[in-house]
Formats: structure tokens, C-alpha cells, sequence
């Protein structure tokens, strides 16, 4: 059966590889490619807050009956990604790949101890919560992603 | 609900991890200075009052000086496990651990009974505290997870090493007689080394290695099973080294034990520099270099050891080529990270948003950190040197490392200053 830490941690790792991809892009200068690679870096990333923001959490918590405090937490952090994505873009507009790469340098320490909390804690909780009810939840949120 | 996940957003306040990282470098430094006053004779004599002070300088005044800082800020990130009351926690366990570290030092030094006695009492009060908070987080959660399982035997192995450790000072301090001191004092060794803080940084290890550079995890039997048998040979060894001592049992036997110890030692070394080479961010990094130097004296060490080198070079290799670059090169993420983070979160609290926050390469800039590790590099390199040959070499090792230690500390001070600068920036705009 498809569980929620599977399928999240996956699209995890995809976010990584776009997330490297376009540092790279952006060490090598070339603004074209890191154009289009930071692109694509967010709007994965986009997909995947949208997913959990839309259908993962309001689910979970519907289905616990109570706001919970570590998806506050997760939405908190969400935001705060979000705003350092505002930063990376204007420095890719400015062709500006020192401030890019401090931007980057500091995104990813933040993502990825957030992701590490969702993977070993809040992924985990949310399989045990949706039981069988895990893969039309996750049909659902590929849904929601795919209309973006 | 998890109960542990509800206490997720408690982060404790900057100072309280800050405050260990602000001290680490300074006994650095006062370790640097002991090895220029006393020179290559430090090196001739493992039993010699002065080397431990030196050695106690490194391990207590640097080393678990940031693993105790790292700790109380890593069980609120990655377990979700906060230190209760973190402010007085930190306070207590930084004074007493700052203040018996030097008493300790001291009294090696001058061998005054009065700081061996304050030593033992401020140390044993620190191990105590720290133990039992830390071990009452680690307790509180409910998930087991190989990083969790580290640090609880890490933390086990930091209360032999601690209670070794007391006893030897009650020895010094107290006139107290124990059996066997050298023996005791092997113990103590083994255990805070290879037990307390390998298994720490193995653990840390598992979390921060993909995470820094986008690796691959670590393979999941090695995360599953290294840790938890290392510290099971550990213990087979004590008992067998201390009959071996008494000839019940061939010496064989506590050298066959160090040997699986070595090999675990070894595997992760190589399962680390193989997951760094499949890395997905391949730029310039001072980190992924501090780490690539431990990882290779690590295997050095265990290379060495087989070819019976003597302890004196083998314990040199060990923390100055392993435990204090890896160390270091952590530093220079979380320190960044941290006071990028506290500012952020103090912005988030004012809708104007009108400071912006210096992101981390503009914390401790790039240039800064890769001329420090240089620096350091190069102090290594001399006191390798001047083990081999002292007379020449050891003044100019020991000041090298003492302006490595300079810089690191520079670099540390002025990423909390300009914290502090940012911090009443943004609190005068709310």
C-alpha cells in the first residue's frame, strides 16, 4: 500500500535535485539555465506545499478534531521558505549569484530540517492517523498538484 | 496525539546553545599556550600532569563543551524533546562545566589538592545535570530512530566515562586510594573517546551529512546496527582488557574486541566519504572539507593502531585530525543557521519587515571560514611535525594552532555581534 511517508519523502528528494540543479546553474553563471532551473526548483516546491497545505493537513486535523500544533508549525515554515523564494528570485534577476548562493546556502539548512521533521515525525503520525484511507488521500493531493 | 510533537516549536532562545560555541575556541586557545610554555615534553609522557591537562583543555573545554551546546539545541530540532527550562539548564551546566574544566587544568597543573576537589565537585555536577536532563528528553521519545539511539548510548557512555573520571580526580584530590589507576585511567579514556564522543558524532552524522550536502542516506544497516555494536564491543572489551590484565584471559582477546571497534570505525569512515562523493551539490564547500579530513584520519587512526604505533601519535591524530575538524566544520553551519534563523523568527513578529536579515554567507562569509580551516590545516600539519621532531617545530605548531583557534573564534564572535546588531535593528522598528 501507498503510504504518505513514501510518497512525500519522494517528492522530497525531487525537490533536492531541482534545488542542486539550479545552485549549480547559478555557480556556473549560467543565468539562462538558472532561470529556468530556479523555476522549476520552486514550482516544485510550490506543488508540494500545496499538497500538504490543501489536503494533508486539513485532513489530519479533521480527522484528530483538533488544530495541531506541529502543522502550525509546518504551515510557519512553509511561509518562511516562501519568503527566502521571493530573495532567490530577485538576485536570479539580478544576475546576482553570491547573494544567490548565501540565499541557497540558508534555504536549504531550513529545508531540510523541516523536511527531516516531517519524514521522521509528521508523515509517520499522518499514516497512522489515515490508515487505509492513506492512498486516496495521496490521489487526492496528486490531484490538487497537478491543477497548479 | 504524540505528545513530544506538540512541544515542535519550541526552540530554545539563541544564548542557550551560543553560549557553549562562544567558549569552545577560548580553551583552544589556553590549550595552545600550555603546549608552547611546555613544549615537546608534553608529548614524551602520556602520564604526565601537564599532558592531561592539555588533553582535558581539548576534550572538556572544547570538545564536550559544543557536543553540550549542540545537544540542548539538536533534541529541540530533530526530536522535538526540549530541555525544560532551557535558560537555567544552560546556565548551571555552562558554569559548572566552564569553571571545573579550569579548576581541572589548573590543579594538573600546580597540583593543588583545594582545585582538584573543586574540579571534581563542579565536573561531577555538570555530568550529573546534563546527563539526567538530557537523558529525561531522550527518554520522553516515543520513536526509535538510530540518531536517538546514539545519543542515548552516547549518553551512557559519557556516565562511565564521567564517574571513571571522578573517581581518578577523587584520587588526586581527595588522597583517596583506587586500585589500579592506570588501569582506570585506560578505562576512562576508551570510554569518553570512542564511547562518548564518536558515538555522539556518528549519530549527528546520520542527520547533518545528507542533509548539508545532499547526499544519499547512510545505508540503513549500517544506521540500524554500527552504533548499537560498537558500544557492545566496547563493553565486551572492558571486561576482557581488565581480565586480560589479570591473565585470566590471552591478551588477544580485548585486541580482537578494539579490532571490531576499529572496523566499525573504520566502515563508517568509508560509508561517509562514499555517500559524499554521490553528493548532488558539488560546490565549494568548508564543511564537506573539515568532514573529508576527519573521515580520513579517522581511517589513519585505525590504520595506525593495527601497526601498533604509540598512543601518544594516535591519540593526537585522533582528536586534532578527526574529532576537532568534524567538529569545526559543524560549527560553521550551525552557528549561521541559528542566527539566521532567531532573526528571521524575531522579523516574522513585525509586519513592516523593513530590516533584512543577512543570510547565512554574509554571517560568517566563505572567505573567512576556508582561510581559518586552512590555518588550522596547517597547525595539524606542524604538530604532526613536531611530534617527529619537537625541538624545531613545536613553538611555531603551537602558535599556529593557537591563531586557528583565534580565527575560529573571531569568526564565531562576529556572527554573534552582528546578530546582536540585527536583533536591536529589528526590535526598534517594533
Amino acid at each position: 500500500m501507498e503510504t504518505i511517508v513514501q510518497t512525500l519523502s519522494q517528492d522530497h528528494s525531487r525537490c533536492d535535485q531541482l534545488f542542486a540543479k539550479a545552485e549549480e546553474s547559478v555557480a556556473k553563471t549560467d543565468w539562462k539555465r538558472a532561470n529556468t532551473d530556479f523555476a522549476n526548483f520552486r514550482a516544485a516546491m510550490e506543488r508540494h506545499f500545496t499538497m500538504e497545505e490543501e489536503v494533508l493537513f486539513p485532513t489530519i486535523e479533521k480527522r484528530a478534531g483538533q488544530r495541531i500544533g506541529p502543522i502550525r508549525v509546518m504551515r510557519m515554515e512553509h511561509q518562511q521558505m516562501r519568503e527566502v523564494f521571493v530573495e532567490m528570485e530577485e538576485s536570479v534577476t539580478q544576475q546576482d549569484s553570491d547573494e544567490y548562493l548565501g540565499l541557497s546556502e540558508t534555504l536549504l539548512m531550513l529545508m531540510q530540517q523541516h523536511n527531516g521533521k516531517e519524514e521522521h515525525m509528521l508523515y509517520p503520525l499522518s499514516d497512522r492517523v489515515l490508515q487505509h484511507d492513506a492512498p486516496s488521500v495521496i490521489k487526492e493531493m496528486q490531484q490538487k498538484g497537478d491543477q497548479l | 496525539m504524540n505528545a513530544t510533537l506538540l512541544s515542535l516549536e519550541q526552540t530554545p532562545p539563541l544564548s542557550v546553545p551560543i553560549r557553549f560555541f562562544l567558549t569552545a575556541p577560548l580553551f583552544g586557545i589556553l590549550a595552545s599556550i600550555l603546549l608552547f610554555y611546555d613544549g615537546p615534553e608534553l608529548f614524551n609522557n602520556r602520564w604526565g600532569m601537564h599532558t592531561l591537562a592539555l588533553t582535558h583543555l581539548l576534550t572538556l573545554g572544547f570538545i564536550t563543551m559544543v557536543m553540550f551546546g549542540a545537544m540542548l539545541q539538536l533534541l529541540a530540532i530533530l526530536a522535538a524533546s526540549p530541555v525544560p527550562h532551557p535558560v537555567l539548564v544552560s546556565n548551571v551546566l555552562h558554569i559548572s562545566l566552564t569553571l571545573g574544566t579550569l579548576s581541572l587544568a589548573a590543579g594538573f597543573l600546580n597540583g593543588y589538592n583545594w582545585l582538584m576537589q573543586s574540579a571534581v565537585i563542579l565536573l561531577g555536577f555538570s555530568f550529573l545535570g546534563f546527563i539526567s536532563v538530557v537523558g529525561y528528553c531522550l527518554i520522553r521519545i516515543k520513536d526509535s530512530n538510530p540518531i536517538f539511539t546514539a545519543m542515548s548510548l552516547a549518553l551512557s557512555a559519557l556516565a562511565v566515562t564521567a564517574i571513571l573520571g571522578i573517581g581518578l580526580g577523587m584520587l588526586f584530590g581527595f588522597k583517596i586510594s583506587l586500585p589500579f589507576p592506570h588501569i582506570l585511567t585506560d578505562l576512562h579514556l576508551t570510554w569518553g573517546l570512542i564511547g562518548w564522543i564518536v558515538l555522539l558524532l556518528i549519530g549527528v552524522a546520520y542527520q547533518v551529512v545528507p542533509m548539508f550536502q545532499i547526499t544519499p542516506a547512510y545505508p540503513t544497516r549500517l544506521t540500524r546496527w554500527l552504533v548499537p555494536l560498537i558500544f557492545l564491543s566496547l563493553l565486551l572489551w572492558t571486561v576482557f582488557y581488565v581480565l586480560a590484565l589479570f591473565n585470566k584471559v590471552p591478551i588477544l582477546f580485548p585486541r580482537i574486541l578494539m579490532g571490531l571497534i576499529g572496523l566499525g570505525l573504520s566502515s563508517f569512515a568509508v560509508a561517509t566519504l562514499t555517500i559524499q562523493k554521490r553528493r548532488l551539490r558539488k560546490l565549494p564547500d568548508i564543511t564537506l572539507n573539515y568532514w573529508r579530513v576527519g573521515m580520513l584520519s579517522l581511517l589513519l587512526c585505525v590504520i595506525l593502531w593495527l601497526a601498533n604505533i604509540d598512543s601518544i601519535f594516535l591519540i593526537i591524530l585522533f582528536i586534532g585530525g578527526f574529532v576537532l575538524p568534524v567538529i569545526q566544520g559543524m560549527l560553521y553551519k550551525i552557528i549561521p543557521f541559528l542566527v539566521w534563523l532567531h532573526l528571521q523568527n524575531q522579523q516574522g513578529n513585525n509586519p513592516m519587515k523593513r530590516i533584512k536579515v543577512p543570510n547565512m554567507k554574509k554571517i560568517i562569509p566563505d572567505k573567512q571560514a576556508r582561510y581559518q580551516f586552512w590555518l588550522y590545516m596547517l597547525a595539524f600539519g606542524l604538530l604532526i611535525g613536531a611530534l617527529l621532531a619537537p625541538s624545531y617545530l613545536n613553538s611555531v605548531a603551537s602558535i599556529t594552532l593557537m591563531l586557528s583557534f583565534l580565527f575560529l573564534a573571531y569568526n564565531i564572535y562576529s556572527a554573534v555581534w552582528l546578530y546582536w546588531r540585527v536583533s536591536r535593528e529589528i526590535a526598534a522598528i517594533v
